[in-house]
């Protein structure tokens, strides 16, 4: 049990400490962006690896999350905090509501509706725009954006990345928790056999709609990080294919694993972000990214990540 | 008559003195001019472009880039050379926050000059503020350019080169109902979409918005939509190649005489005239911000000189090219008045804003810069219109009328500016 938590609590401990003060300004930023996202493929991890699902909708609901931070965020006085976490909330029930076509079906079916979700999500995004500081409910002006309010602790980049480092750990716990607990014996059950968790006495319209809450609300306080990362949100940052993508990563980083989000999300913002500083196109990452997707799907079902763990847990005492 | 010897070789000096000439006219002129390389410590000037899909804002920085050197082996500024930092944010706000923070944070450029960028602007006007560092930008197309303390930009920007389109519009073509057509993307399609038609109702007459998503262009049916709401005229408020776009769809459907098509200064790209061709002799009317390539002006021949020997291949040589070259002229002759080994940012910064009734026969007006909490140097251009492959001038050098400029205006009248 003690070895379980040694990696984690040892990268969390290093990145909270340490970390941000290697790092020059350009790549906390550029980290700070990683982490973020990693709590996002956590959400995608815990759909396909607890229950086979697949969700490719998950960067348009971090940009729901995104919204709903920015639009509390001119239009109240709530704290920065409480914002994420309604962030997270309202995407969650907005998950849910993507839970629906799940309990009927799943493979490429789902991930098909997922993504046509996504493109719509894109279209609202794009029409509408995000949040401003204008007035009305969609608060958006044709003028400069407003400033938007942060944590008094977090007001430069390097406390924002501990922030985010912070709020990303708790939620990682609360999807640990979940593997470990009821949820995660009923969402093992359910992938093994939907019929016969029903006649075991599961739940499972419960137990899918939750995996979906538990996913969209990953995905909505990675958005209200985002929004106080950037200042502001664009609607061309939560494209459908941007979707696609950040599921094929958190295959290539490892779904059964926390190691494997922050993989995934860091493969996502990190790489494109060394090759633009290297005079080359970030677009090129996407070649990379395909070459990692066959690896994983032929070498590595468990991803890089669980590569990784495999060689920790052979060289650990 | 006879001639002597003397009088003919006097003869074949003469010719060789005559064809010397216009090769002597043509040398670049930048900074000191003393044709020695600077050797001393580099100054460090950074410069953010925006150059992927849908558009090619690098002019700028390409033209500053060509400048900086021309500086550095005419003598540096005094003696020290300019190391250019030049990122490209793909047009992606996250990538512009990070290269933004790299050069001002990690590099500690001084300044940033010849910036050209739809995003960068919007994502880090307040870390430009924050960190004290003036950006003297070339190729703005968002509100944060104009509404900055640290932001000036040499180019108009959609809101007066639009305006100044609609002006010739109304006054000479007779619109009077002008769709506006640009990218919905914040604070530069809907914000410069909004002032036009505001425009058009300060005259009595009307003005629509129509808004494409820039990460899915469909030009096809943004034609159709400017066609079903019954406007007369087309205002393309769009980069260069989505306004070719459309207005080969508008050939293709045999669209040119049902609208007066006008364009603010990004359609007036040497290369367009290929794409052109003579469907729209006549019939396309572009507001330029800037002189006309061909000018006879000599910053615009300094310009060219400066692009020819200094310039890189594949550079480009637009509207955001010369503004560029405008920037770092301006920028490198504030940096001249200074102390060379007290050159730091607050210096510079302080240099720029005391910038003031620069001329250059590039600009309608003087260039100013004035410590203020917003910047729009310029907003008086000229009229152009495409016949036989060329564009000619229609209308020289006139201001636009819109109640935006009233802040602008009084700086200038606080500052005695003459505009």
């Amino acid at each position: 049990m003690t070895r379980q938590f040694a990696l984690p609590i040892t990268v969390f401990v290093f990145s909270l400490l340490a970390l941000p003060l290697l790092l020059s300004a350009l790549w906390v930023k550029v980290v700070t962006s990683a982490v973020i996202f990693s709590l996002a493929a956590a959400g995608i991890s815990v759909l396909f690896a607890q229950l086979g699902l697949i969700n490719l909708a998950q960067v348009a609901l971090i940009g729901l999350g995104g919204w709903v931070a920015l639009r509390l965020n001119y239009g109240t006085a709530i704290p920065f905090t409480v914002i994420v976490f309604m962030a997270g909330t309202t995407t969650a029930l907005i998950g849910a509501i993507l839970a629906l076509p799940a309990l009927r079906m799943r493979g490429l079916y789902l991930a098909l509706v997922t993504l046509m979700a996504a493109g719509a999500f894109q279209i609202l995004f794009n029409a509408f725009q995000f949040p401003n500081g204008g007035s009305g409910f969609w608060g958006v002006a044709q003028q400069s954006a407003a400033e938007i309010r942060l944590p008094l602790l977090a007001n430069s980049d390097v406390a924002y990345l501990r922030y985010t480092i912070v709020i990303v750990a708790l939620c990682f716990c609360l999807v640990a928790m979940h593997r470990i607990t009821a949820p995660g014996r009923a969402w093992a059950m359910i992938r093994q056999s939907e019929a016969n968790a029903m006649a075991a006495g599961v739940n499972v319209t419960f137990y899918k709609i939750w995996a979906f809450v538990l996913s969209g609300f990953m995905a909505g306080v990675a958005g209200g990080l985002l929004s106080g990362a950037l200042g502001q949100l664009d609607a061309r940052s939560f494209l459908a294919a941007d979707g696609i993508l950040l599921f094929a990563l958190a295959v290539v980083g490892g779904v059964y694993s926390w190691l494997g989000a922050l993989i995934a999300g860091l493969l996502f913002k990190l790489l494109p972000a060394v090759f633009n500083n290297i005079g080359l196109s970030a677009d090129l990452a996407m070649v990379l990214f395909g070459a990692a997707l066959l690896h994983a799907i032929i070498t590595a079902p468990r991803g890089i990540a669980g590569q990784l763990l495999v060689a920790f847990s052979r060289k650990s005492p | 008559m006879r001639f002597s010897a003397n009088s003919f070789v006097a003869a074949i000096a003469y010719c060789f003195a005559s064809l010397a000439m216009p090769a002597l006219a043509d040398d670049p002129s930048c900074g000191l001019g003393t044709e020695v390389m600077a050797t001393g410590e580099p100054i460090k000037v950074g410069g953010i472009n925006g150059n992927a899909p849908p558009g090619d804002f690098s002019g700028g920085t390409d033209a500053a880039a060509a400048y900086f050197s021309c500086v550095n082996a005419q003598g540096g500024v005094n003696g020290r050379p300019i190391e250019y930092i030049v990122e490209n944010d793909q047009w992606n706000p996250e990538l512009a926050g990070q290269v933004a923070t790299k050069l001002v944070k990690d590099e500690g450029v001084v300044a940033l000059v010849g910036n050209g960028s739809v995003v960068s602007m919007a994502v880090n006007a307040d870390l430009y503020r924050d960190e004290g560092v003036m950006v003297m930008a070339s190729g703005c197309a968002i509100s944060e350019c104009y509404e900055s303390s640290n932001i000036v930009s040499s180019n108009q920007g959609p809101l007066p080169s639009g305006i100044g389109a609609l002006t010739y519009a109304v006054e000479e073509l007779g619109s009077e109902y002008a769709a506006c057509i640009g990218f919905n993307i914040p604070n530069n399609g809907g914000w410069a979409c909004d002032w036009m038609n505001k425009f058009m109702e300060s005259k009595g007459l009307k003005g629509t918005s129509i808004l494409m998503d820039p990460t899915a262009v469909d030009l096809n049916s943004v034609y159709l939509q400017a066609l079903a709401e019954g406007v007369d005229t087309i205002l393309l408020m769009l980069p260069a190649a989505p306004a070719i776009g459309l207005l080969k769809v508008a050939e293709e459907q045999g669209g040119r005489d049902l609208f007066k098509w006008v364009s603010p200064t990004p359609l007036y790209d040497p290369g367009v005239a290929e794409v052109l061709g003579d469907y729209w002799n006549d019939n396309l009317y572009i507001n330029i911000e800037l002189a006309p390539f061909g000018s006879e002006g000599a910053d615009n021949k300094n310009w060219v000189a400066v692009m020819d020997a200094y310039g890189q291949d594949g550079d480009r040589r637009d509207t955001f090219s010369q503004s560029g070259y405008v920037s770092a002229r301006f920028f490198v002759e504030a940096l001249l008045k200074l102390d060379p080994n007290a050159i730091d940012r607050a210096a510079v910064t302080k240099a720029i804003q005391g910038i003031s009734n620069a001329e250059s026969d590039l600009l309608c007006k003087p260039y100013y810069v004035g410590d203020a909490d917003r910047h729009m140097p310029n907003h008086a251009g000229r009229m152009v219109a495409y016949s036989g492959g060329a564009f000619n001038i229609v209308r020289d050098c006139y201001d636009i009328e819109s109640s935006y400029l009233d802040p602008i205006r009084q700086q200038e009248a606080a500052l005695g500016i003459n505009q």
